[in-house]
């Protein structure tokens, strides 16, 4: 098992006190899985995603990585884990003024020594360099490698941003809403080629979709979250079409419909109806 | 397979690219460079062995151990006050004159109302339209001309004219800001919406119509913002005057230190800090009051709201303002004597003309013209060795000094160790008190304690600048490094980024332009610093503007400062150039003085 999530919650501190973010989630993912996150926006997902590649401290809790609780990770044990996980962030993420094809060379960054970091900053390796080349191929950016990040599309952007992590060549793939910026077309061949690439190399994937056809279509593993809380965890067959309206239906306007359509779900964790203000246990 | 081949082909045309980047032009540059560091160095001066003299290290442990304890006895506090009191209100009355003649000449200086434009289009061209855009065109060439001669210089000039005392500070002050405010001002006119400006001009507006409708309204913000951080900057430079004579704080630093009395110039240094912070905050929280983007986040936005809602809930009335400010002027301009020196027995007009019919005309003989190139090369090159060894000094401190890299966030992942939290904490609180010390003491105090340590000489002022220096970038690149965009920074520390790639790869690239920028505009800035430092020992042309008061050699004088003059604008050009058209927004650009 490499993730392994035991009662983890998120609070954020604010001016207004503590706002919960997640609230105490049950789940664990095997090595190879592909699994699919769903759920309306402000649901938690963003913030699962950094708890899951450890830029976030949970707040309650046990997480553990591949048998690792990662509180109790040191600072060089922490980058070793992050090493291994991938992240294709909503926004991109990229440096603006760097160019394509240093962008993806980021994606090696934490396999070099201090040294090779200062060289490759004046003269990347060709070795490097044609890696690079291959990854921006898969995605169709080669032609691009000169640009500035800040002179691509955003659909360009998105698939700079699936480069980086081609180089990268993770363990673990968090993807939030890879596809989010692409066009149908598009859409489907990344999704492919992610889903291609996890299978071949046998990497766990773990992605957060606004497209549940697209979800169902070619995940195993369903995750709904609904106001921090894991609405259902399910295969995509089980998930029916009441069950999805009840997950993205407006706060409050059918609680009774979302509590009694997910009941009718054999593996449901939880009603997901309204998460309470504070998530201590 | 055709895929991997395209990438191959596009990664050997990359390669074959960087290669042909490594041409002859690149040897050429390099070699340049390093032949003109070669010649700056030894213009300047420069002997590092000097620093490790024991001699050196021995003088510059006497004067730290002489500077505590502080004198604080109740005669020379009050030595103190009076002299901080004197060094307000040459600001104050400096500020005053200057902004009216700013005002007056940045009207003037406006090419929208009298060159170009929209207003003009329909005039008939002829012999008053050409007489209109030449006078205009000369009011911007003379507000240069005030804003390129270094403060420093006017004062000394003053002081020849008028005598010693605030009087001549308070009027050498006037001359120069009346250059750098009239300058803005005119800028900002000029900048203004020209939409309005055709609106009224077509409904039959006259051209004071015109500028106090249309023009005024929406520069006001502005011009006000400008105002007041020019009289900060004018606090500043009123403290240091006194160092040739012209009054204040400065003169008795420059007593102190010569009759040994270290104690007395700790208390001084200290008291000149204070005031400058004092005014520095005052005007901040005015102008970001005055902003409307302030950045929120900061702890100076924050202080603005608070002073925001302060001002709001006293309330005064304009009236008690503008009554106030007035108060503050009139006595302003009774404490630096400038009612005795306007209309005492010879009024300050007839001395000045006395004065500049002495220094025509210039001496233009070609052996002194000769003489000045070596202290012409040599204020150039403390410039530029004084620039680098600030920004070696800020490039080490700024990165403790960057709290997003020096302090881990509370929110982070892993184990979190109070003790290691502890020292980075303590870390960054200590680099960026000397950041702010180095910062806080004028270029003049440091050359004064440089020529303690290596002596009279260029190497004194490089040195000087160099601290100085240091802790103003380090502040800026600390502050622009703080403020890169942190989402690339994320993704790298999720991929297990050390702190060192991250600045590397995330947060330089991001910097780099405006870290650039500022590093120019302040090089500029020193190489006007260098143009004076002379008058106080530490070389360069100063030393020569100062040898000719002091002889009496006032033709001299006059090519001197015209030389000055000229160097000034020529890199003012070349800054500008090098910089590109990025300071198009005067107040941000400001900002980094």
């Amino acid at each position: 098992m490499i993730y392994h999530l035991e009662e983890v919650s998120k609070s954020y501190a604010t001016r207004n006190g503590a706002v919960p973010s997640i609230c105490g989630i049950n789940f664990g993912v095997e090595e190879g899985e592909h699994l699919a996150l769903l759920g309306p926006s402000g649901a938690g997902k963003t913030t699962l995603f950094r708890l899951l590649n450890a830029t976030l401290r949970a707040t309650a809790g046990s997480l553990t990585f591949a048998g690792e609780t990662v509180e109790h990770m040191s600072g060089r044990e922490l980058r070793a884990m992050r090493k291994r996980i991938g992240t294709i962030y909503q926004q991109h993420h990229l440096v603006p003024s760097l160019t394509t094809l240093e962008n993806t060379l980021c994606g090696k960054l934490a396999k070099w020594s201090l040294l090779h970091t200062i060289r490759s900053t004046v003269q990347p390796t060709r070795q490097e360099v044609d890696e690079a080349m291959t990854a921006l191929e898969m995605v169709g950016l080669a032609d691009k490698y000169r640009a500035r990040a800040d002179e691509l599309s955003g659909g360009q952007q998105q698939r700079l941003a699936i480069a980086r992590v081609l180089m990268q060549d993770p363990d673990v793939i968090l993807a939030d809403e890879p596809m989010a910026s692409l066009d149908p077309v598009l859409a489907e061949s990344i999704a492919s080629l992610l889903l291609s690439l996890a299978q071949d190399r046998k990497r766990t994937l773990i992605v957060t979709l606004h497209d549940v056809e697209m979800a169902l279509r070619y995940f195993p593993r369903i995750i709904a979250l609904r106001e921090g809380r894991i609405a259902f965890d399910t295969t995509p067959d089980q998930v029916s079409r009441d069950v999805l309206e009840a997950l993205y239906a407006a706060n409050g306007t059918h609680p009774e419909l979302a509590a009694s359509e997910a009941n009718r779900l054999p593996s449901i964790n939880n009603t997901g109806a309204t998460c309470e203000p504070s998530c201590a246990r | 397979m055709q895929h991997v081949s395209q990438a191959a082909r596009v990664s050997s045309e990359y390669y074959s690219a960087h290669h042909r980047d490594w041409t002859f032009r690149r040897v050429v540059v390099a070699v340049s460079l390093c032949a003109l560091f070669i010649l700056c160095w030894r213009a300047a001066e420069i002997r590092p062995a000097a620093l490790f003299d024991p001699a050196a290290l021995a003088s510059i442990w006497k004067f730290i151990r002489n500077l505590f304890p502080p004198d604080v006895s109740p005669q020379f506090l009050r030595v103190v006050a009076v002299a901080a009191g004197q060094t307000i209100a040459i600001a104050v009355a400096s500020t005053a004159i200057s902004v009216a003649l700013g005002l007056l000449l940045g009207v003037v200086a406006t090419p929208v109302l009298w060159e170009r434009g929209i207003v003009l289009a329909g005039e008939p061209p002829g012999f008053g339209r050409l007489l209109q855009s030449n006078f205009s065109r000369l009011a911007r060439a003379f507000l240069g001309f005030l804003r390129a001669v270094p403060d420093l210089v006017w004062a000394l000039l003053f002081v020849v004219a008028v005598g010693l005392g605030p009087l001549a500070g308070t009027l050498a002050l006037a001359v120069s800001y009346t250059g750098v405010l009239g300058r803005v001002y005119a800028h900002l006119f000029e900048d203004v919406d020209p939409r309005a400006l055709e609106a009224l001009h077509a409904s039959g507006a006259t051209r004071a119509q015109v500028f106090l409708r249309a023009i005024w309204p929406q520069s006001a913000p502005s011009v006000t913002a400008y105002t007041l951080y020019s009289f900060e900057c004018c606090v500043r430079a009123a403290s240091v005057l006194g160092f040739i004579g012209a009054g204040g704080i400065g003169y008795e630093i420059n007593v102190s230190m010569r009759l040994f009395e270290y104690g007395q110039v700790l208390t001084l240094i200290v008291t000149l800090v204070a005031i400058v912070a004092v005014t520095d905050n005052l005007s901040r929280i005015l102008r970001r009051s005055l902003r409307a983007n302030v950045a929120t986040g900061s702890i100076e936005a924050l202080l603005g709201q608070k002073a925001e809602h302060f001002l709001y809930r006293i309330k005064p009335g304009k009236q008690v303002i503008v009554f106030a400010v007035l108060i503050a002027i009139g006595w302003s301009f009774y404490a630096t004597g400038f009612l005795n020196g306007a209309f005492g027995d010879s009024g300050i007009g007839v001395r000045v003309g006395r004065f500049v019919a002495k220094m025509l005309p210039p001496n233009l003989e070609l052996d002194f013209l000769r003489s000045l190139l070596l202290p012409l090369v040599q204020t150039i090159a403390i410039s530029v060795i004084g620039t680098l060894i600030g920004i070696a000094i800020a490039a080490i401190l700024a990165i403790p000094a960057t709290s997003t890299l020096s302090l881990s966030e509370s929110d982070a992942a892993g184990r979190s160790s109070g003790i290691s939290r502890a020292i980075h904490r303590a870390v960054y609180t200590i680099t960026r008190i000397v950041l702010n010390s180095l910062r806080s003491v004028p270029e003049i105090v440091w050359v004064l304690v440089c020529i303690l340590a290596v002596g009279f000489g260029p190497f004194a002022g490089t040195l000087a600048i160099g601290l100085h220096t240091g802790g103003v970038l380090g502040k800026l690149y600390a502050e622009t490094l703080e403020e890169v965009p942190v989402r690339p920074i994320e993704a790298m520390r999720a991929i297990g980024g050390r702190p060192l790639q991250l600045l590397m790869w995330a947060i330089w690239p991001q910097a780099r332009p405006t870290i650039v920028s500022y590093t120019i505009l302040r090089w500029e800035m020193n190489l006007r610093v260098s143009t004076i430092l002379g008058l106080v020992g530490g070389g360069g042309l100063g030393q020569i503007i100062y040898n000719s008061v002091q002889l009496g050699f006032y033709s001299n004088l006059a090519t001197t400062i015209a030389l000055v003059y000229i160097l000034v604008v020529t890199t003012d050009w070349i800054s500008h150039r090098l910089r590109g058209q990025a300071s198009s927004s005067t107040l941000t650009s400001i900002e980094a003085y």
